[in-house]
């Protein structure tokens, strides 16, 4: 098998499943219990909250609030934040981003949304433009789950604020987290991110909020997460989540660069007959999106898989429409859209499997063409 | 006093000499949809009884009965020995507290020592003394006591008639093939013949890489919720990639669709012929879309010689999605997986194609070569 679809999920690492499955089949007792088990139990929660917290942000001006993953900390993110006047994203969000802007506006908040330049990252000057004094609420994703592109949220978030300091800067991490390097600025008020695309598991995420921030209580209940997020904890997927990010981080720069020359690998050893380029090399090393030509990436998708190789076709919570619309927003016609497959890396990726992959995704090309 | 299901059936009392083939046939098939659940089934008069079930399991027999062809009507009620005060006690459980009521009585026993009418008077007169609240109203009430005295001794006591699926058992009207697309149609077809007692299994078409396993998934999800109506548990299906790509390589694109048809009636034929069903059952309705026109349908009927059932053929699609829905298939029907074999549509599909100009491009084809070469990708699923 070769995986190339870590975008979309990831193999969780072994190590971080171990030392996690270790300590939770002695520690299995609720946190908010008082007695030595579930103290203990709240202690991992902490030490891994302080762990996570610490990687790219600073603890007096962020903390971290635990969620059910990527979608859950979007979701708490938008509809805690974006309560009136406006609010801004961009044409490249995912899903979880952009569903739920689209319900805000069921709420009486008007959702607008900036453009894509042709690599998918935001026109920053057409986000500015959108920003006037009554936007409550400004998010704007990392890295475009679909292309790679990288947005400049540091620089972004500080000339919406410059622009309305009591605007919320808000951005979907999830692509980015672990893969890129990045400290929040105070301009950043939240930033979501989630375990299993970095070797977690599933059903993990993380919302960095600024701590200046009340009244952000998403789920009612019994109070767990400062009362930000009631839910019994998931001890096992946060430990597992905080040993997996241990190793991602102490890796990052060394892995970017090596990820890196593998999406150029995997790129020059494809047939530039029939496959274009679509991402950026300014974008993220981890993921290369290509257009086939004249051909359908979902086809190929399903040729590639019977021999062995995954891919993705674009973002996978999306993948029941014919095609992106992250894609489309970037100007692609339609015949470029419809051929969209995407390539996906993670540090355990090897260029034996690049090299290989890329025969088989030629010669499944070049049979799929034959065949039309 | 004994909680009972009680069924009767619906057209089988029409028939003469073969009722009993009939009876035996219907009662495997309540057999079946109750499998697994612990019961008794018994025959008393013109009407068959479930007992001896656990009563948590009341509901789920009830709505596994209601998909079970052949069934007029049935109801929960008691079985009790036919004494005034056995009766007055299941009465007592099936009776409201208050509102309008009427005691119905049917005696199948014409040497009851009461009459229908003086029993439902006794009956009813017991009721109103003990509950306040009730009244009677003989001409609409609110609630029915039926009592139904039957010839052995016992009596069936009960509150309502819940309608059956009606139609006639699944297997005696022998064994057709659906056409099964993954669409709203097709289920649709497939459950009005089992209504009329066919057997029906089914045939799937992929083209595998254009359609999906998701595609095949959803067919089987189909199929799965086809099966409390059917009694069928197994879904056949053949690739038509091969054929597919020939035809787009090789004939006028506008005829695309019209050859496929061609290609899988004449496949069908082959798979009901080898598994003993007497005709090829499909979801069209006329004109609803190009290859739908009775031109089309000539064009595919003359690949074959079993006739082809088209139960839907007069119906519009609002009928098609209401009964859909009422089956319980629309859902999945609508689920929206990706389906590339629009690649092979063409922009202009011929809605009105003459024969011989699609025997002269079918020519171009080696069509036996292509049909054995469908027929050995055929895959059975067991579910």
């Amino acid at each position: 098998m070769i995986y190339l679809d870590h975008a979309a999920t990831t193999r969780p690492n072994a190590r971080a499943l171990e030392r996690a499955g270790v300590f939770y089949q002695t520690t299995w007792f609720n946190p908010s219990a008082l007695y030595a088990g579930g103290t203990e139990a709240a202690r991992a929660v902490r030490a891994a909250r302080e762990s996570l917290l610490s990687r790219i942000a600073d603890p007096f001006v962020h903390e971290l609030v635990f969620t059910s993953g990527g979608t859950e900390a979007d979701n708490q993110a938008i509809f805690c934040g974006a309560k009136r006047g406006n609010a801004v994203a961009t044409l490249g969000e995912h899903s979880a981003v952009f569903s739920a802007f689209k319900e805000l506006k069921g709420r009486g908040v008007e959702p607008r949304f900036a453009p894509l330049c042709a690599d998918g990252s935001v026109n920053g000057e057409e986000l500015l433009r959108l920003v006037d004094e009554k936007t409550s609420f400004v998010s704007v994703v990392h890295v475009n789950s679909e292309t790679g592109a990288v947005n400049d949220i540091c620089a972004l978030s500080k000339a919406v604020k410059q622009k309305n300091p009591r605007t919320l800067f808000h951005s979907d991490g999830v692509q980015a987290f672990g893969k890129i390097p990045v400290r929040l600025p105070k301009e950043i008020d939240l930033y979501s991110v989630s375990a299993h695309k970095i070797g977690g598991v599933k059903g993990v995420g993380a919302l960095y909020k600024a701590k200046s921030l009340r009244s952000f209580t998403y789920q009612f209940g019994g109070g767990q997460e400062s009362d930000f997020r009631s839910g019994t904890e998931n001890v096992f997927g946060i430990c597992c989540f905080s040993y997996a990010a241990e190793e991602v981080f102490s890796e990052l720069p060394v892995n970017e660069e090596r990820v890196a020359a593998l999406r150029e690998l995997l790129f020059s050893r494809l047939d530039q007959e029939i496959f274009t380029r679509l991402s950026s090399e300014r974008g993220t090393p981890y993921i290369l999106t290509v257009s086939a030509k004249g051909l359908r990436g979902a086809v190929l998708q399903q040729l590639l898989s019977a021999q062995g190789v995954f891919a993705g076709t674009g973002s996978a919570c999306s993948s029941k429409k014919p095609f992106s619309r992250v894609l489309e927003a970037c100007g692609y016609p339609q015949e470029t859209l419809y051929g969209v497959l995407r390539f996906s890396f993670s540090p355990q990726t090897t260029e034996e499997e690049v090299l290989a992959g890329a025969e088989i995704i030629n010669r499944a090309a070049r049979e799929l063409k034959s065949r039309l | 006093m004994e909680s009972v299901v009680i069924i009767r059936y619906a057209e089988i009392h029409l028939k003469g000499k073969n009722r009993g083939y009939f009876e035996r046939v219907f009662t495997v098939n309540i057999e079946r949809a109750l499998r697994g659940i612990s019961h008794e089934l018994h025959r008393i008069g013109g009407r068959y009884l479930i007992a001896d079930f656990r009563q948590d399991c009341a509901e789920e027999i009830l709505s596994r009965l209601s998909r079970v062809f052949g069934i007029h009507s049935y109801s929960l009620g008691y079985l009790t020995e036919n004494s005034v005060e056995e009766i007055y006690c299941a009465a007592q459980i099936v009776a409201p507290q208050s509102g309008s009521f009427k005691v119905e009585t049917h005696r199948a026993d014409k040497k009851y020592p009461l009459t229908s009418m003086e029993l439902n008077a006794e009956i009813g007169a017991k009721l109103l003394s003990e509950r306040k609240g009730l009244s009677v109203d003989v001409h609409a009430p609110q609630h029915y006591v039926y009592i139904d005295v039957r010839e052995n001794g016992k009596a069936l006591v009960f509150g309502s008639f819940l309608q059956g699926a009606g139609g006639m058992p699944v297997g005696t009207s022998g064994k057709g093939l659906l056409l099964i697309s993954g669409g709203i149609d097709s289920p649709v077809a497939g459950h009005m013949l089992a209504k009329r007692g066919m057997t029906v299994e089914l045939l799937h078409f992929h083209s595998y890489p254009y359609t999906n396993e998701q595609a095949k998934e959803k067919v089987i999800e189909l199929s799965r919720e086809l099966a409390p109506y059917t009694g069928t548990r197994k879904l056949s299906t053949v690739s038509v990639t091969k054929i597919q790509e020939e035809i787009h390589a090789k004939c006028a694109a506008e005829l695309n669709v019209t050859l496929l048809r061609r290609f899988m009636f004449r496949i069908a034929e082959r798979v009901a012929k080898r598994e003993g069903d007497a005709c090829i059952i499909t979801g069209e309705s006329l004109g609803q879309v190009a290859s739908q026109t009775i031109e089309g349908m000539t064009s595919s009927n003359a690949v074959v010689s079993l006739p082809v059932l088209r139960p839907l053929v007069g119906f519009d699609k609002d009928e098609i999605i209401e009964r859909s829905k009422k089956i319980g298939t629309f859902e999945t029907s609508v689920l929206p997986f990706e389906d590339c074999c629009t690649v092979f549509l063409p922009d202009f599909p011929a809605t009105k194609p003459k024969l011989s100009f699609i025997e002269a491009e079918e020519s171009k084809l080696n069509v036996e070569e292509l049909v054995q070469n469908a027929l050995s990708t055929l895959e059975t699923i067991s579910f």
